[in-house]
């Protein structure tokens, strides 16, 4: 019978239950998809570089021999190691694009993962190509293509497509923002293609036994082979190190946000789930008075919240992963190269799944239970409004005394209804909350590019100079454009007994390169010594003062440089220093890149330039990124608008229903209709009032959290929201508050004070 | 002496189902200024659905009612509301104070729609209420409420007072305490109000001026009572 009427109530209750399901399937959409996709990436990564076995170790080094290969295999801790020789080489058609190309000897580390085609062997004599760059550019199986690097010329069939784990994020330089598989992509050939005496391989791949032996073997082949200049760790490489970044990244700012809307999303469910009980009252003390234990009554209201719940959460985690889990994975996939990317539903997202449920039946426990405990007699009657004295009394005397009757009427509705206040508080405060960290994360991201490319970038052309740059080259180069010039250089630092790898910015530029220190205020560099990004100096407990012993890649002398100030650089967390100062101490500067405020819009190329890039251009590149970021804040922005609007709707009703039978005596007593309004939306300001005095800073923390916590380690910039951005979220906040609480105040007009009061007796 | 109320085929009737029910069918009456009426009649005969009409709760189907001169069966939802702000008091079998106002506030509620409502404190004072005027009305015996519904109601001087089963959810002491109070205000005064009480206790029309009796939607009887009989006689 009870299933029956179950069934019934759902139907009568409709509105309130599809807001529950929607409100529960929406809560675990969002939240199980996005860590689908997280999970996703992580579990796809995994996979691809165990099972192709992904190098511990990167040697680079002049050249490594048949007998350093001997020595560095039967080093302690080395499993395996492969020598590489890689080499830009241009593929021939008619536009001209770059390949990188990779000659290896065998294929145990970092193994070709091979889509189409043959696997990889020493004896074929073909190409293994890059899939993505091969679907770009409609090449296929078997189609033959001619590589040129200078006076070599390779024209071979395509053997293979493949992913290869260390070419995971692959971009040609770093002016390119993100990887074009257009222009640039990657192959592999065995080593025997190449004619003997150009077959110096100059990186070497080790797979250590154990990972704790990564930097034993490290130093090891540092200190013990002739021809290495520098060894770094795979994680370091930029192939690994930007997924990974895209990884922390995601997982900060989606977990706050699906966190976020998981939390309002049952603070919804929670209140309409309330109201769902309390428009039941009636109907529960008949069932008691008939006899049914409270047990009996209790499992058929909770069963309610268990049922719905628990069809949304199931089909909020499927709808999750194949919905928003691939529609990211496969965004992610076709810039990241790694075979097999799917989603990957996780412990964890069941388990967050299941307290959802689990809380809406707690809830609807609670409320049950508060109806349950008083008598059926009780529980008949309409509920009479139970006053306390005690928390009412001081809003009787003093300041509160002299209050109009709106005020105190509305200030002693919210004393008798903390609870609901708090949730009305909670639900609009979350409602601004995300609305100044959607537009704050847009003006954070515009304050940002202001000071890379407005603040710091001082030039209007960065020529970055070829390696092989002639005297002469640079000599032109210089009478007309200018000698504003810096040098960046890998450097190591000593840290302790450890040596971290960054980089060192020796600046002649003048004027034209600014630096910054922590408030964003120019600072004129020093002649005497090193500046260190605050942030790093953080990270590695740096004092100004302290002596910093570092040298230059593939150079074994030291220097040791007073740390002289501290500066602030949205993007590199490196040293920085005059070339007055380098050279003092012995730094030989040899100048890799020219600054001008020369127009070159006209300029294709300029000899000895590598390349010519527009600010502006830059800046586009960057901007493009930002309108990933709007879509995003116009999404936050309409989600956090629906849950705000349905928290303050089911709490209007809730109270409304309360109310209901004083605004009829009102009513009777000769009230206009639109002063009982005004008494109930008044209310409803206050609410907002204190939910935006809340929710702004809270929205700024929460940015501040996103941009210091999400990014990885090398940026460094927090929340910047502009007074605009504020106004418009609290504005928002208030459109949505006001327009829910005025139109349930319209609800006045159809009270019928004869009903309504008839209803007490 | 004047009539101040005028009833003209007074109908009211609600739609249940396909069918038509009449809750008023055709009532005439008048009332004078001044009077002290009561309304009586068995249960659904239709006396609230009157009282409703006259204090502009409700609006008739058909018919006319004139008050103080003016057709206020012909008012609008505004006019109602001035009507029932500046010329009736009611009061209800179950109070109808608002709980989270003290007994003061609640009295003082009027100052808010009522140009010139006399002092609340004084009011209190008549009703013997004066000590209580910071108390909530759970803090209150029943009598005690409805005195405060009753000192709300006289608050605003209205013209009319009605008043619907007053004394039904009291005993009888309490009762015939709370007639005493109503009575007071038709009584002395040149412009006493106009007190009209609906209620199916027959003892309560001994002590009436007028006693209109109601059945199935149509007045029975409309008496002059030449006789009163005091207050403190009656019990129930
Ligand atoms: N909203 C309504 N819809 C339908 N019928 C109604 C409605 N309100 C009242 N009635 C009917 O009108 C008739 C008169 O009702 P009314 O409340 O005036 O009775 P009453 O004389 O005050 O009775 P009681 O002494 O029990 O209060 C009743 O039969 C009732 O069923
Ligand atoms: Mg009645």
């Amino acid at each position: 019978m009870l299933r029956k009427k179950m069934f019934r109530d759902i139907r009568q209750n409709l509105s309130q239950f599809i807001t529950i399901f929607l409100m529960v399937w929406l809560g675990v959409l969002a939240y199980a998809g996005i860590r689908s996709y997280m999970d996703g990436m992580t579990t796809t990564a995994e996979v691809f570089y165990r099972e192709n076995n992904l190098q511990d170790l990167n040697a680079v080094g002049t050249g490594f021999t048949d007998e350093e290969m001997t020595e560095i295999r039967a080093m302690d801790g080395v499993k395996a190691a492969e020598r590489k020789l890689t080499l830009l080489a241009t593929m021939v058609s008619e536009k001209d694009l770059t390949l990188q190309v990779n000659f290896i000897e065998s294929n145990e580390i970092a193994q070709l993962y091979v889509f189409e085609g043959a696997e990889f062997d020493a004896d074929n004599d073909g190409i293994w190509l890059d899939r993505f760059y091969a679907q770009n550019n409609d090449l296929k199986v078997g189609d033959t293509i001619t590589l040129k690097y200078g006076d070599l010329e390779l024209t071979r069939e395509i053997a293979a497509l493949v992913n290869v784990p260390d070419h995971v994020y692959d971009i040609k330089d770093e002016s390119a923002i993100f990887p074009d598989h257009k222009d640039y992509g990657f192959c592999y050939l065995s080593a025997k293609e190449l004619p003997e005496t150009m077959r110096v391989f100059s990186t070497c791949m080790i797979d250590v036994e154990e990972k704790k032996q990564v930097a034993e073997v490290k130093t090891a082949i540092e200190e013990q082979i002739e021809s290495v200049i520098v060894v770094t760790k795979a994680e370091d490489s930029t192939s690994y190190a930007v997924y990974q970044g895209e990884v922390e990244e995601g997982e900060t700012y989606v977990g706050v946000f699906s966190g976020l809307f998981l939390f309002i999303a049952m603070l919804s469910v929670v209140t309409t789930m309330t109201r769902v009980v309390k428009k039941q009252r009636i109907q529960i003390g008949t069932l008691k008075a008939l006899g049914f234990s409270k047990k009996k009554i209790t499992r058929h209201y909770v069963g309610y919240g268990f049922w719905i719940s628990l069809a949304a959460a199931i089909t909020g985690l499927i709808a999750g992963a194949l919905i928003i889990g691939n529609l990211f994975m496969s965004m992610e996939m076709a810039v990241f190269q790694i075979p097999n990317g799917a989603p990957a539903v996780k412990v964890k997202s069941l388990v967050v799944a299941a307290c959802v449920v689990l809380i809406v039946c707690l809830v609807t426990w609670l409320t049950c239970r508060k109806e349950l405990k008083e008598s059926p007699a009780e529980t008949l009657r309409t509920k009479k409004i139970k006053v306390n004295k005690e928390t009412l009394a001081i809003t009787t005397k003093g300041v509160f005394g002299k209050l109009g009757f709106a005020s105190k009427w509305n200030l002693r509705d919210i004393l008798r209804n903390k609870l609901r206040t708090f949730m009305g508080v909670a639900g609009i405060t979350g409602c601004c909350l995300l609305l100044v960290c959607a537009l704050g994360m847009y003006d954070s991201i515009q304050s940002f590019i202001g000071w890379q490319f407005d603040d710091l970038y001082n030039f209007e052309y960065k020529l970055s100079l070829d390696a092989a740059c002639t005297e002469e080259e640079y000599n032109q180069l210089t009478a007309d454009y200018g000698t504003a010039s810096s040098m960046m250089l890998g450097i190591e630092v000593e840290q302790g007994n450890e040596k971290e790898a960054n980089t060192a910015f020796v600046t002649d530029a003048g004027d034209y390169v600014r630096v910054t220190d922590h408030d964003r205020e120019f600072i004129t560099m020093k002649d005497d010594g090193v500046y260190i990004t605050e942030k790093l100096a953080k990270l590695e407990g740096y004092e100004l003062g302290d002596t910093v012993r570092w040298h230059v890649f593939g150079s074994d002398t030291w220097y040791e440089s007073e740390i002289v100030g501290f500066d602030r650089d949205p993007q590199n967390q490196n040293l920085k220093m005059t070339r007055k100062y380098a050279e003092s101490i012995g730094v030989i500067y040899q100048p890799d890149t020219l600054y001008t405020n020369a127009d070159l819009s006209e300029v294709k190329a300029l000899a000895g330039v590598e390349l010519i890039q527009n600010v502006e251009t830059l800046k586009t590149g960057m901007q493009s990124m930002v309108s990933a970021m709007t879509t995003m804040v116009v999404l936050i922005s309409v989600v956090a608008a629906v849950l705000g609007c349905v928290i303050i709707y089911n709490l209007g009703i809730l109270s409304f229903t309360e109310k209901q039978y004083q605004f009829a005596t009102l009513k009777v007593l000769g009230f206009a209709e639109k002063r009982i309004r005004k008494i109930y939306v008044l209310q409803n300001n206050w609410l907002t009032i204190v939910s935006a005095i809340l929710g702004a800073p809270l929205g700024y923390l929460m940015t501040n959290f996103i941009f210091t916590m999400a990014l990885s380690d090398a940026y460094d910039f927090s929340a910047d929201i502009g007074v605009l951005s504020y106004v418009l979220a609290i504005a928002g906040t208030f459109v949505v508050s006001l327009a829910m609480s005025k139109g349930l105040a319209k609800k006045v007009r159809k009270i019928d004070m004869v009903t309504s009061l008839k209803g007490n007796e | 002496m004047e009539e101040l109320i005028q009833f003209r085929n007074v109908k009211k009737s609600y739609q249940i189902g396909e069918k038509q029910f009449n809750a008023l069918d055709g009532v005439d009456f008048s009332i004078n200024r001044g009077e002290f009426v009561v309304i009586l009649g068995p249960s659904g005969a239709g006396k609230s659905t009157l009282l409703n009409l006259l204090g502009g709760m409700d609006q008739t189907t058909s018919g006319e009612i004139i008050v103080g001169g003016e057709k206020i069966s012909d008012y609008d939802e505004e006019q109602l509301t001035v009507y029932r702000a500046e010329r009736i008091g009611f009061i209800f079998q179950f109070y109808n104070i608002l709980p989270t106002l003290t007994v003061l506030e609640n009295v003082e509620l009027i100052n808010d729609i009522v140009k010139k409502p006399k002092p609340a404190m004084e009011i209190l004072k008549d009703v013997g209420l004066a000590e209580h005027a910071s108390k909530f009305p759970n803090q209150l015996s029943g009598g005690e409420q409805q005195r405060v519904s009753i000192a709300r109601a006289i608050a605003k001087n209205p013209l009319l007072l009605l008043c619907d089963e007053p004394t039904g959810a009291l005993d009888s002491k309490t009762g015939v305490e709370v007639l005493k109070l109503l009575k007071k205000q038709c009584e002395g005064k040149e412009d006493g109000n106009t007190v009209i009480i609906v209620t199916h206790n027959a003892l309560i029309a001994e002590v009436a001026d007028r006693v209109i009796r109601l059945k199935n939607g149509k007045i029975v009887s409309n008496e002059k009572n030449e006789a009163p009989k005091a207050i403190e006689e009656v019990t129930w």
